[in-house]
């Protein structure tokens, strides 16, 4: 059936948002594999929704809606970072260790 | 089907929910209260002293608590309601998590006049962010909908991402900030993953039709539910820091804005916990406990080990502070694990005790930390004893609280938990948590012996008290205490308080 | 306020809430009034001790708890501030009225005397509501609350390596506790579970009901038996003591000893013995064998010692021995003689720590090896020390000797090989004593040890009352015999009634009439 096709398409989706995450050095690109995750997330509510009504559309919506304000706000901070150090790789951030 | 039908009928009139906006006041009061200030603000600029912002979050935070009083009354008298077509729900779970959230904020504003004032920062825009976002704890709190849910953890989350950012002009404030932010939107990407394939498995995002769906259904191919169940936990399991999704939480603790940290410790993690329980325990706990269970028990003991165990070689006070919250996360786990009425209770009543004991414990580590929000390290506690015998009595009982210490909140939080615990069968891990907790002890006493027993070297420094912070760790003390020594109405509250589902149309 | 059961003045609130309000009046002080510290802390001390012999004068010679308090506390989990005293807690209530005014007497803080007698009164309250909870929880309250002003004296007014040896007193006690804990509250719920009732933690009520499972109660046991052989303390879990022992200022070592030890093995009584008595029973062998390698170990270990101090303290480890070997011979006698030994040992390590820290005052050492010939130099702390010495040998005559006498005849009674065994301990106790008092006090007097000062006036008043207990305990020990006997035989008898493993030598002892006459009392 169509429905587990977008099912694993999400998945391999999801997998690349997380390696993503854990391996990419730069900020910016984090976000993105962040936003990857999130898209991954859409494509199954929307799968779903074929099963079960439209609610998942409409939360697919909210979730849109929600991940722009959070790259917002993550973009943000970056270029506060870039302002003071002037390098946005995540890994040159060693101020707080323990 | 039935939402497909629904919304071909909204087509040709949209059914709009009757909304009993008096369910929704403290919610309500915290979300305008932030953005009037910030209209106040922007309108009248500059011509306001720096006091009125903390005056007027603090104003609010009360109001909603006073709202939330003749709520609780209601939910006690007619029980709980449905709210806004089963988004919301009102109980007695949610309004002693909202009313725990709106202490916090009271708090963390008392700390945060005095603390921009020391650091030259000025602004409305920490208090906004802060009601914004006990605004979005709040919704998480009161949720009845994984959607909801999910919208509540960012409103909460994002705010606190800027708010951990905020301090302009330390690097670590901002590296604190962008760490939290992209483990926070890792983590909600988990979680919403988790709610996704949830929502494939069972058809709804609501919960209590979750539940009903789960009550009637047998479902035979499960894997979708169960890896559902599995993503929502490690999305929840970043949000309260448990082991292994711990690792953002030291180092956005030690480089966050100390009055931002206290506010993290507890409004954020009152609310996360609060969403937790209700998914897990109230959703999933009659028909899919056993299939969670053992994952949470996994959790809950990595968890108390790692964070009692690597909080003892820490130097930083902050950081110290932070573990030691990982090793608290353990035992209010412990209370989520049971999955039992009296689990919900212990839980409850661990969080409200936890806010006093982290709240103040951090407005000391604020005082402390002078100008420059730099000096965390045990040696800057060095003869504190000496210089602000007060301040080392403060910090010693809120330790002792944290470390379990009878006639304290801290004791009988554990005490709840425990009891909770060993009566659905967990006695082994009521023992180990025990066990860290000695571990644990072991730290809160390193603190100690530094500001009583250790010589400082050269002339014993006297940081500064503000009145403010002075009131923050005033309260906070009287409330361990108080909490400690006469537990009834706060346990009363937290064993009335049931966390229950209510579906659209009660 | 608290209603007390009968009509009487509630007196064991009254001597646990009068110190902490001595402690609260101080705290309240301004330090500018340095002189009135003291004052105010021995009067506080020494009203709550005209209480205890009060409450003692007052107390009648049967098994029943009395002086009964009953206050609801937590009433979800159905908690309650129940408070009493039968004949083996009275002697020991009335032990901390007497050591805390000679603690307190006896020696001065060396800088802050405002925390220092705010913390050895709240010390005090908390000890007293220790002896008198009648409530788990309540017990385990008070039982924790005493580790921190302890703490606190050892860290603040020790010497040497203070912190060090706080901190593990601190946390060898919390390890304990911590099991105890999960014990107190699988004992609660297990007990609502047994009786189908509500949650209770009153220890008369699950004392009476033994309904919980055979294999419950033993890990039950055993993990109250850690908690207070951590305290007591038994080999090998005795390391905190030394530490603590010496580290601690005088007044912090003579309640160590005198007070914060008897916890443990009056806990043993309390919840080994009448709360799991099939338990106790069960894991008897090991706490016997336990309590006699500690007799020995102590005995040989402070044969050895270079310290004065690290001496008394290990003389405590083999005294409590005594105590434990009484207590798990499960005979009238040697329950008897082991509140007696507790009391006994409280008194005269007491009085011997206060010498100790007279000597230390005046010569700046402990040593043994430094201290040579003060018989002529001061020869009234020796004839003092003399006679604590005998005291603490179990000379007859001399209080030391009755307690350890019943423990031992206890044990021959019902734990024969054992007791054996344990009489090395008491020849070894002389050894050790005397060949210390020997070198310390005869020899020749050279250097500073010729011109050390004698005893002032006011230090032998302070020793005097424990002089004449002594002698006056040694020589009459029946007022307190009389008094603690039949609550003894109850909790044979009780013990008796609930265990299977029970040969017939205890039954002699208690007649089956006499147990069924003392049915639902015990403890």
């Amino acid at each position: 059936m169509l429905l587990n096709q977008f099912l694993l398409l999400a998945a391999v989706l999801f997998c690349v948002g997380v390696y993503g995450v854990i391996v990419r050095k730069n900020g910016v690109l984090v976000l993105m594999s962040v936003e990857l995750i999130l898209n991954a997330v859409n494509i199954n509510l929307i799968a779903f929704s074929t099963l079960w009504g439209l609610a998942g559309q409409v939360f697919a919506l909210f979730v849109i809606a929600v991940a722009a304000a959070e790259v917002g706000v993550g973009l943000a901070i970056v270029i506060l970072i870039y302002r003071n150090k002037r390098s946005i790789d995540i890994d040159e951030l060693d101020e707080l260790k323990g | 089907m039935t939402g497909f039908v629904a919304v071909l009928a909204a087509t040709e009139d949209i059914p709009t929910p009757d909304v009993d906006w008096s369910a929704i006041a403290p919610n309500l009061i915290l979300m305008l209260g932030g953005i009037l200030l910030l209209t106040v603000v922007s309108v009248v600029r500059g011509r306001l002293p720096g006091w009125f912002h903390a005056v007027w979050t603090i104003s609010v935070a009360t109001a909603a608590i006073v709202a939330v009083v003749p709520l609780w009354q209601r939910v006690q008298d007619s029980g709980p309601e449905s709210v806004l077509a089963g988004a919301l729900v009102l109980d007695g779970f949610s309004l002693v998590v909202t009313a725990t959230i709106c202490v916090s904020v009271i708090l963390a504003a008392l700390l945060l006049e005095a603390y921009l004032r020391r650091e030259r920062l000025g602004g409305p825009e920490w208090y906004v962010l802060m009601l914004l976002s006990a605004s979005g704890g709040v919704t998480m709190a009161t949720a009845n909908d994984l959607v909801v849910v999910f919208i509540g953890l960012e409103i909460l989350s994002v705010a606190v991402y800027v708010l951990a950012a905020m301090h302009r002009r330390r690097v670590s404030s901002q590296e604190a900030g962008l760490k939290y932010f992209v483990l926070g939107a890792f983590s909600s990407a988990f979680l919403l993953y988790g709610i996704a394939l949830t929502y494939g498995a069972t058809g709804s995002t609501n919960l209590s039709r979750i539940q009903a769906f789960l009550a009637d259904t047998v479902i035979t191919q499960n894997a979708l539910l169960l890896g559902g169940l599995a993503f929502m936990l490690v999305g929840f399991g970043f949000k309260v820091a448990v082991v292994p999704f711990h690792n953002w939480k030291p180092d956005v603790y030690q480089g966050s804005p100390t009055p931002v940290t206290a506010f993290m410790a507890t409004a954020v993690t009152a609310a996360a916990f609060a969403a937790l329980l209700r998914v897990y325990v109230t959703t999933f706990g009659p028909t899919y406990r056993t299939e969670w269970q053992p994952l949470v028990a996994a959790l809950t003991v990595l968890t108390l080990v790692v964070g009692a165990f690597l909080a003892i070689s820490q130097t930083n006070v902050k950081r110290m502070l932070a573990y030691s919250s990982i090793n608290h996360a353990g035992f209010v786990l412990l209370g989520v694990l049971a999955a039992s009425a009296a689990g919900d209770a212990a839980t409850l009543f661990y969080l409200v005790a936890y806010t006093f004991m982290a709240a103040g414990s951090f407005a000391v580590v604020a005082v402390v930390g002078r100008r420059g929000d730099g000096h965390h390290d045990l040696s800057d506690y060095q003869g504190l004893s000496r210089s602000r015998p007060g301040l080392a009595l403060v910090f010693t009982i809120l330790l002792l609280s944290q470390a379990g210490v009878p006639l304290t909140a801290g004791f009988l939080a554990k005490f709840y938990v425990l009891a909770a615990a060993v009566e659905s069968g967990y006695t082994w891990l009521a023992v180990l948590a025990m066990l860290t907790a000695v571990v644990s002890a072991f730290m809160y006493l390193r603190i100690v012996v530094t500001m009583y027993f250790a010589e400082p070297e050269g002339e014993p420094r006297r940081p500064r008290i503000p009145a403010a912070a002075g009131l923050a760790m005033g309260l906070c003390v009287v409330g361990v205490l108080v909490i400690g020594i006469v537990p009834g109405p706060l346990s009363d509250v937290a064993n009335d308080a049931v966390s229950q589902l209510v579906a659209v149309g009660r | 306020m608290l209603a007390a059961t009968s009509s009487q003045f509630p007196v064991i609130p009254a001597m646990i809430l009068l110190p902490f309000a001595g402690a609260a009046l101080i705290g309240l002080l301004p330090r500018s009034r340095g002189d009135l510290f003291r004052p105010v802390a021995l009067l506080t001390a020494v009203a709550t001790g005209v209480l205890s012999v009060w409450m003692l004068v007052g107390f009648e010679d049967v098994a029943r708890f009395q002086f009964q308090v009953n206050q609801p506390w937590i009433s979800d989990l159905g908690i309650s501030l129940h408070l009493g005293v039968n004949g083996i807690s009275l002697f020991l209530i009335v032990l901390t009225g007497l050591m805390f005014p000679v603690a307190i007497l006896g020696s001065t803080p060396s800088h802050d005397p405002k925390p220092y007698y705010a913390w050895l009164l709240v010390l005090m309250g908390a000890s007293v509501g220790v002896f008198a909870a009648m409530d788990l929880v309540v017990f385990f309250v008070f039982f924790e609350l005493v580790l921190v002003p302890m703490y606190f004296l050892i860290g603040l007014w020790g010497h040497g390596r203070r912190v060090y040896a706080a901190t593990k007193f601190f946390l060898y006690t919390m390890a304990g506790s911590a099991l105890m804990l999960v014990g107190i509250v699988a004992t609660g719920i297990l007990h609502q579970r047994g009786t189908g009732g509500p949650l209770t933690f009153d220890m008369v009520a699950i004392a009476r009901d033994q309904v919980i499972s055979r294999p419950a109660t033993l890990w039950i046991f055993g993990a109250f038996a850690v908690a207070l052989a951590i305290k007591v303390p038994l080999v090998p879990l005795h390391t905190w003591l030394p530490d603590a022992h010496t580290e601690a200022p005088t007044a912090g070592s003579v309640i160590l000893a005198a007070i914060m030890l008897k916890l443990g093995t009056y806990g043993l009584i309390r919840f080994g013995l009448y709360l799991f008595p099939d338990a106790a029973v069960t894991l008897r062998p090991v706490l016997l064998t336990l309590a006699v390698l500690g007799i020995t170990y102590g005995a040989v270990v402070a044969t050895m010692q270079k310290d004065l101090k690290r001496l008394v303290a290990y003389s405590s480890v083999a005294h409590m021995g005594f105590c434990v070997l009484g207590i798990f011979s499960l005979t009238v006698q040697g329950i008897e003689g082991s509140v007696l030994v507790m009391v006994n040992h409280g008194i005269t390590t007491g009085a011997l720590f206060l010498l100790v820290g007279y000597i230390y005052e005046r010569r700046h050492t402990r040593l043994i090896s430094d201290l040579s010939g003060l018989q002529k130099s001061a020869p009234i702390m020796a004839a003092c020390f003399t006679l604590v010495m005998l005291a603490s040998v179990g000379l007859p005559g001399l209080n030391g000797f009755p307690g350890e006498f019943l423990s031992l005849l206890g044990a021959f009674e019902g734990a024969r090989w054992w007791g054996v065994v344990a009489v090395t301990g008491v020849i070894l106790a002389a050894l050790y004593l005397l060949w210390a008092y020997q070198r310390t006090f005869h020899g020749p007097a050279t250097g500073e040890n010729a011109r050390m000062k004698d005893l002032r006036p006011g230090e032998l008043m302070v020793l005097a009352p424990l002089l004449v207990l002594i002698v006056f305990l040694g020589l009459y020990p029946a007022p307190m015999l009389e008094r603690m006997e039949p609550s003894v035989k109850a909790l044979v008898a009780h013990v008796d009634r609930n265990s299977d493993g029970f040969t017939a030598v205890e039954r002699r002892y208690v007649g089956p009439a006499e147990a069924a006459e003392r049915e639902g009392e015990g403890g």
